[in-house]
């Protein structure tokens, strides 16, 4: 039996040496999870090398893996508190990142000491910020714009200058003489995805909770306005129903529909059809009627580095993060031009790549206008229970497209996420 | 002697299902005890505390449990039965040693239950898209006047879920019966048919009894899998729209990795799903029994 | 029962069952047209084959270590049917053949475990493989699923339609219990180990949530993970997913192809 155990034992001890030889390996290897092989993954990449050509001892390896995966890994690894497994930096996306820093108050290293946050937009900071500390390096900037079929509103009798400074009723009205003229759809919604409501909804400085964390529907005035504009646009007879990323894409990439209102990171999906090349315009997002301190600058998407406190490497990782994210000017350029990323640091719009103009937007400085709005986005908080609302408003969608009562829908938004919150 | 080989045979007995009750023991029966102690935890994140029976009691408050529990007893009730019956129709009219091509038949009706649930996710979505080759198809055929709004209707969802399980698991059901009728001695049909029989009462009062065993294993097996049913309306409908195609295992996974992590909760409502099978499991064990 | 009658009823027999062969195979055929084209033309619902093969498995390789992965992915499936049909099929055995009330009792009791949902053990077994020092290892793939409650149920079935006078004679030959097992019970169940094979090949070769938790490096990845990450994209290209996809495919369809006589030979044997 001694003997037996004594074998058992030393497999075993093979097989944990050889897990922990893959995990660790040389003293300076950074590990990063994050998703996207033509957006995040390639400009992470691209920080790396630059990185490393600093600094020849490090090496960074950067892991593409799905992002509902990385949330799934994360949240087993850290329920189980076991963290060997844990890279040193992941990436999440701004609206999911409270529910981490608040579920899991000790996994993440503030960054606010080490790295120089008042570089970055101060909505993407806030959106990091739990207990006076922020534990993240911004990313992208899913700063908004709408983009349209320049040839389609051509055809419709309007010029660029009619998308400038409009609300969403104008637009609405836009959006029918389009479709009566080219037979075109304006938009193409998705039910399952409620990112044109958050976003109309924190262009007028709002989201779901008070400034004390409570949750805020019923006498929510933006998210209503947001919901009945939805409303207005499915009874306007404008909108194109579907359902999935690719079919939503492929629907204004294919010129099926007219126009998309959506992040900067949409752009190159857009450009993604080069014969249209010349064919689009992108307006900044209409203001919402009949609110007090509408706007038309949001924020939909984008994600932000973060710092595991359970990585042996943290100083260099945040150095890392500090060197060429809080950086490098010339690096935002790469990326802007190569992956169409428009980054957080305000600093990068003097760069030469955000003064270009775009011929495939019409000579349009796209990028200037991008970084422009950004610095203008209405910071919001995103609290703890954002996807929980969000799926609650997701639930009220189809009714409200089918000209339901919005007021209804606000009630049962708010009776579904209470039970949930308690 | 006699008592030395009952001993024998019970020692012989527990080796061979020792190194299986072990493993299940180890990887199954204690993670199911762990949970079960978590299912009485409240709080989020790692920040759990002990809450006896408040998660037990969340469920009754819970719209969206109960709008969940809703979708999969209609999966359950709608999908089951199709399928089943399906799978027996396709059986019996394969077992016939005189029909050409029952090879190819066979292996084609088998065929979709290979491929990776990820993959035939993926297909279906696409092709059941608005503009998508479904409706394109139907449309051609003059069975619709214009497309059906699979994905984005609530009713239309529920049915294209419906269809792609019964797509993915028909066939692999219909080995089962199949095999089962290639068991059954022809000579009683045989008789039955000189009698006078119609066809459709031999395959009532004939042929599924003789297969009742084999009902009652494949459809105790596709009831486990239907009220686990997750993959397919993760991946093709996400739930949606508007939580029409929600269900039970669906939830959990939102309680778990979607919403604020509440695992107490998230694991007491897998104990819904056992329960339901176990009660629905339990039935069919009297509705087998009943009818000998 | 007359001519006619006999033809409408081949009529109907002929057109449902082409019916349903239709609706089996499609999928696989718009699988395969769809890898031909740009994820553009995928997207518009094109269902003739086009010219971008090459190029779609091009781009594939650049983002994936195919070669790697699939070792990765064979390798578990391997040793994962390999191990878990000798311990199931030692259980349903040893349950059909040892009767006695406790094991009764507990192999009742076995099937309503089956329908603990997964999720819901996820963390306890994942604290338990790490503290076991098992995190990120192939080991802590395979393990968990090696007993498996359903494979040990359709062996148990199986086990029933074993000719007891085969075993009686072994026993007058003086072998013992487990050779008995090994030596004529494995070699007559052929068939039945050649369907439990399909079964559980499947079953490992698309194991999804479980490798996902546990392996962490990209060495360690599998080509359902590879699919998955591939379809994160916010542009998801089609072409190269579609063509990942029939790679994942390819396996199980081949196995089923090799072994299908047996399979079926099996699975008449599990019914019995």
């Amino acid at each position: 039996m001694k003997k037996l155990s004594t074998r058992w034992g030393s497999a075993f001890g093979c097989l944990v040496i050889g897990a922990g030889m893959m995990a660790s390996a040389s003293a300076s290897e950074l590990t990063v999870w994050c998703w996207d092989p033509d957006f995040n993954v390639p400009a992470m990449q691209d920080a790396a090398a630059r990185y490393t050509k600093l600094h020849p001892d490090v090496k960074i390896t950067v892991n593409n893996i799905a992002q509902n995966d990385i949330k799934q890994k994360l949240q087993t690894q850290l329920l189980a508190n076991v963290t060997d497994g844990l890279p040193d930096i992941v990436l999440i996306q701004d609206d999911n990142a409270q529910r981490f820093l608040q579920g899991f108050p000790a996994a993440f290293e503030p960054l606010s000491d080490a790295i120089d946050l008042k570089k970055f937009a101060p909505y993407k900071v806030a959106a990091a910020t739990y207990n006076g500390k922020s534990y993240s390096v911004p990313f992208d900037s899913g700063v908004t714009g709408l983009f349209y079929r320049s040839d389609y509103l051509a055809a419709a009798g309007y010029k660029p200058a009619d998308l400038q400074d409009i609300t969403w009723d104008q637009l609405i009205k836009i959006g029918k003489d389009v479709k009566a003229k080219t037979g075109h759809d304006f938009f193409d919604l998705d039910f399952n995805e409620a990112g044109l409501v958050r976003a109309m909804m924190q262009s007028a400085g709002k989201w779901f909770f008070t400034a004390d964390g409570q949750l805020d529907i019923i006498d929510n005035a933006p998210l209503k306005a947001a919901l009945e504009t939805y409303s207005k646009l499915w009874k306007a007879d404008i909108v194109k129903p579907v359902s999935g990323w690719s079919a939503y894409t492929g629907a204004f990439t294919s010129g099926d529909v007219a126009a998309v209102a959506s992040g900067a990171w949409m752009t190159g999906t857009i450009k993604g059809s080069p014969d249209q090349s010349g064919k689009w315009g992108v307006a900044p997002l209409p203001k919402l009627d009949g609110i007090e301190g509408a706007t038309h600058y949001s924020n939909w998407g984008g994600s932000s580095w973060y710092v595991f406190s359970s990585s042996k490497q943290k100083t260099t990782a945040t150095d890392f993060l500090n060197t060429v994210w809080a950086g490098d000017i010339d690096f935002y350029q790469g990326i802007l031009i190569n992956q169409g990323a428009v980054g957080s640091l305000l600093a990068a719009r003097e760069g030469a790549a955000y003064k270009a103009s775009d011929p495939f937007f019409g000579g349009a400085p796209v990028w200037e206008n991008f970084s422009n709005w950004l610095g203008q986005i209405p910071s919001v908080d995103y609290g703890t229970f954002t996807q929980e609302v969000n799926s609650a408003i997701q639930a009220q969608l189809p009714s409200i497209a089918k000209g339901g009562s919005v007021d209804e829908a606000l009630k049962a938004i708010n009776d579904r996420v209470s039970q949930q919150i308690q | 002697m006699r008592s030395k080989i009952a001993h024998g045979e019970q020692i012989n007995g527990w080796l061979f299902v020792m190194p299986a009750l072990a493993l299940l023991g180890i990887f199954l029966v204690y993670p199911i005890l762990w949970s079960l102690w978590i299912s009485l935890q409240v709080g989020k994140g790692s920040n759990l505390h002990f809450g006896g029976f408040a998660n037990i009691l969340r469920l009754f408050g819970d719209k969206v449990f109960l709008h969940a529990l809703t979708n999969t007893c209609v999966f359950f009730v709608v999908q089951v039965p199709i399928m089943i019956l399906l799978a027996l129709v396709f059986a019996v009219m394969l077992n016939d040693a005189k029909l050409w091509g029952r090879g190819i038949f066979r292996t084609a009706i088998f065929l979709p239950c290979v491929t990776s649930l990820v993959a035939y996710s993926a297909l279906f979505r696409s092709m059941f898209e608005s503009d998508g080759v479904v409706n394109n198809g139907l449309m051609a055929l003059h069975l619709i006047a214009e497309p059906i709004q699979w994905l984005t209707d609530p009713f239309w969802a529920k049915v294209m879920i419906i269809l792609a399980i019964t797509w993915r698991w028909t066939g692999y059901n219909m080995i089962f019966y199949l095999a089962a009728l290639q068991n059954i001695d022809q000579s009683i049909y045989e008789a039955a048919r000189i009698d006078g029989i119609p066809a459709r009462a031999r395959f009532f009062r004939l042929t599924i009894p003789l297969l009742k065993p084999v009902i009652l294993f494949t459809s105790i097996i596709s009831t486990i899998g239907t009220l686990q049913l997750f993959d397919e309306v993760n991946n093709i409908t996400q739930g949606g729209p508007g939580d029409a195609t929600l269900t039970l295992s669906l939830y959990i996974y939102n309680l778990t990795f979607q919403f604020m992590p509440s695992f107490g909760y998230s694991a007491t409502v897998s104990y819904v799903i056992v329960v339901l099978v176990a009660i629905l499991s339990f039935l069919q064990f009297l509705i087998a029994r009943d009818k000998k | 029962m007359t001519g006619t009658s006999k033809i409408t009823r081949y009529a109907i027999v002929y057109s449902v069952l082409s019916a349903a062969t239709f609706v089996s195979i499609f999928p696989f055929y718009w699988m395969i047209v769809g890898a031909t084209n740009t994820s553009a033309e995928i997207v518009k619902g094109k269902t003739s084959f086009g010219g971008n093969l090459l190029a779609n498995i091009e781009r594939l390789l650049e983002q994936v270590d195919l070669g790697r992965v699939f070792l990765n992915s064979a390798g578990l499936a391997v040793a994962g049917t390999l191990l878990t049909l000798l311990v199931s099929s030692l259980a349903g055995y040893g349950f059909e053949m040892f009767r006695s009330r406790i094991r009764e009792r507990i192999f009742a009791l076995l099937l309503l475990l089956l329908s603990v949902p997964f999720a819901a053990l996820m963390v306890p077994l994942f604290i338990m493989v790490s503290s076991a020092g098992l995190a990120n290892t192939f080991v802590a793939v395979v393990l968990p699923s090696i007993a498996s409650i359903f494979i040990i149920f359709y062996f148990r079935q199986a086990t029933k339609a074993f000719p007891g006078e085969l075993r009686d004679a072994a026993r007058i030959d003086g072998l013992r219990e487990w050779q008995i097992f090994l030596h004529v019970y494995m070699p007559a169940m052929r068939s039945t180990y050649a369907a439990a094979t399909i079964i559980v090949f499947m079953m490992s070769w698309n194991n999804f949530l479980w490798p996902l938790i546990v392996l962490q490096t990209p060495e360690h990845k599998t080509i359902t993970l590879v699919i998955s990450a591939l379809t994160s994209a916010y542009t998801p290209d089609f072409g190269v997913i579609l063509v990942a996809t029939i790679l994942a495919t390819l396996p199980t369809l081949v196995l089923f192809f090799v072994l299908q006589r047996q399979f079926v030979a099996g699975m008449l044997g599990s019914v019995k």
